[in-house]
């Protein structure tokens, strides 16, 4: 297929999008779906404007968890990835029990770290953190072995020391893995916070989530949906942006 | 000046689990410093294993090899040998200039002149100014290859090795190609061994070609073409005296395979 122009790539995006939104507007209420199940756009707007000051109340506590778990759990990752890929023994003793880790659903996990860490805003960030923390080990750990046997014979020839083949070889040959983790982590981290939130707390998102629920306010709903997708997206574009400015290739 | 290689009774081969597997044993080889020397030989018999062995990417599994006089160990830590692969082994994130300038960035770089003016000189004398600045995957197979060569050349190594470097590439390019490394060759003076799998251009390179028969690797043919070509090297590919070399490579290659 011949790639589209660029001006029909910029604008058919927000033109789907938009067209979904007026199928909301006015083709549900119009097949009968009732306003307490879906509300129309235009009223979870109102409900933005009409209640700013409460929803960014709840908004920041949730960036903050989000963005810290996002923070600390990819760094943790990052590094004991790095640790690993340079001892092998260390890699073939514990890798296995991350890999176990991995596979157990985190978010089962979260009533024991809302126990352990109380209800303040860290057992979120530590939800957030570990959600983070398996992918991105794990495709860390491949990034960094994903050089191929003559890159590691080209480095060889030049006498490069286990840092220089760190810095200029593994390292940036790992970066499209890790970035592609780092992307799907922008959604996970907010998920962790919301979901740490709906267990035990009266602030962020997730909180707002639940009492909405519970109240019938499903315009309030929608709009504290519409706010952690936002987030999320934040995340994300600032991921997209990062790897714009490190990943350099053609 | 010492030879650039000189084995003795070498046995090399990879070291497995259970035993090792030797592919290539008993060679004794000496290649003059300078000279031009093309490997021929079927697949499978050894002949990248020899080049590893020569640049110290694999020890040898008996005997001894001695490199421009030392230990292949110090020739590599002194960075005078060079390795041109197969796939020419570019780093993507890297531009076409900043691959050239990866052997001055790693290690502590013995070369004390100006990186850019050398690595530009470089890519003329490749062919590539002006592409200085472009990222391998803007690049065809032969800018590539080239690029690896102009890399292998920006640590001025006494001796190259290139391991089947043009296999990739169209008959026309691959000619240009290796007039283009004859060129060089002659201007530096550094010692090449070629691996190639085509009887024409090992004819057409080499000073002196190998044929290398597998199971158990061993050579077969040491042929000596400076008599064919002369002066330094020259001749044309349709030098009825080379094409009768060819014949005999041939020949050689058919009983070796
Ligand atoms: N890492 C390895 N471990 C064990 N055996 C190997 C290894 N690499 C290659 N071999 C074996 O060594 C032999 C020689 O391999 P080598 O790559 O040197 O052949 P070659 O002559 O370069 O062949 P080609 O022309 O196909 O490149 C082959 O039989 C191969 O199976
Ligand atoms: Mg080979």
């Amino acid at each position: 297929m011949t790639p589209l122009p660029p001006l029909a790539r910029t604008v058919l995006p927000f033109a789907g999008a938009a067209s979904l939104i007026v199928a909301w507007q006015y083709l549900l209420p119009m097949a009968g779906v009732p306003a307490y199940i879906v509300p129309t756009p235009t009223a979870v707007l109102a409900v933005l404007a009409r209640d700013a000051t409460l929803l960014t109340g709840h908004f920041w506590p949730t960036a903050l968890e989000a963005g810290a778990g996002f923070l600390i759990g990819n760094l943790a990752a990052i590094l004991l990835a790095v640790v690993f890929v340079h001892s092998r023994v260390l890699q073939a003793a514990y890798f296995p029990v991350v890999l176990f880790f991995n596979t157990i659903p985190i978010l089962a996990l979260s009533p024991i770290i809302i126990l352990i860490f109380g209800l303040g805003m860290t057992p979120k960030i530590v939800i957030a953190a570990v959600i983070c923390f398996f992918p991105t080990l794990i495709n860390m750990i491949r990034g960094l072995d994903s050089a191929g046997p003559s890159e590691h014979e080209l480095f060889r020839m030049l006498s490069a020391s286990r840092w220089e083949v760190f810095w200029r070889l593994r390292l940036p040959r790992s970066l499209p893995l890790l970035f592609s983790s780092l992307r799907i982590s922008s959604a996970t981290a907010v998920i962790g916070a919301i979901v740490g939130e709906w267990i035990g707390s009266d602030k962020g998102l997730g909180a707002l989530i639940i009492q909405a629920t519970f109240n019938y306010q499903s315009d309030r709903l929608y709009a504290a949906i519409v706010l952690s997708s936002l987030l999320a997206i934040g995340i994300f574009a600032v991921v997209v942006a990062a790897e714009k400015v490190i990943v350099r290739e053609g | 000046m010492p030879d650039a290689v000189r084995a003795v009774g070498l046995d090399v081969g990879y070291p497995t689990a259970r035993e090792p597997v030797t592919v290539i044993t008993g060679l004794d080889l000496v290649v003059e410093a300078g000279s031009f020397l093309s490997i021929l030989g079927p697949s499978g018999c050894g002949k990248s294993t020899l080049l590893r062995v020569v640049a110290d990417l694999l020890p040898p599994l008996a005997g001894t090899v001695e490199v421009l006089g030392a230990t292949a160990a110090a020739v590599r830590s002194r960075r005078d040998v060079a390795f041109v692969f197969q796939d020419s082994t570019l780093l993507p994130w890297r531009t076409v200039r900043q691959n050239v300038c990866l052997p001055l960035q790693v290690a502590r770089s013995r070369l004390t002149r100006a990186i850019s003016d050398r690595s530009e000189a470089l890519l003329d004398l490749m062919g590539l100014s002006g592409f200085g600045d472009r990222y391998p995957n803007q690049l065809s197979g032969g800018q590539r290859q080239r690029v690896a060569i102009a890399r292998a050349l920006m640590g001025e190594p006494k001796l190259l090795l290139m391991d089947e470097p043009f296999g990739a590439l169209d008959e026309i390019t691959r000619d240009r190609l290796n007039d283009e490394l004859l060129n060089l060759w002659r201007r530096t003076g550094t010692t090449i061994l070629f691996v190639t799998h085509s009887i024409a251009e090992a004819a057409y390179l080499g000073e002196r070609v190998l044929v290398l028969a597998a199971n158990p690797g061993r050579i077969c043919l040491d042929r000596d073409l400076k008599p064919v070509k002369q002066p330094q090297n020259r001749c044309t590919r349709e030098d009825p005296a080379l094409v009768a070399v060819m014949a005999e490579l041939r020949a050689a290659l058919a009983e070796a395979s």
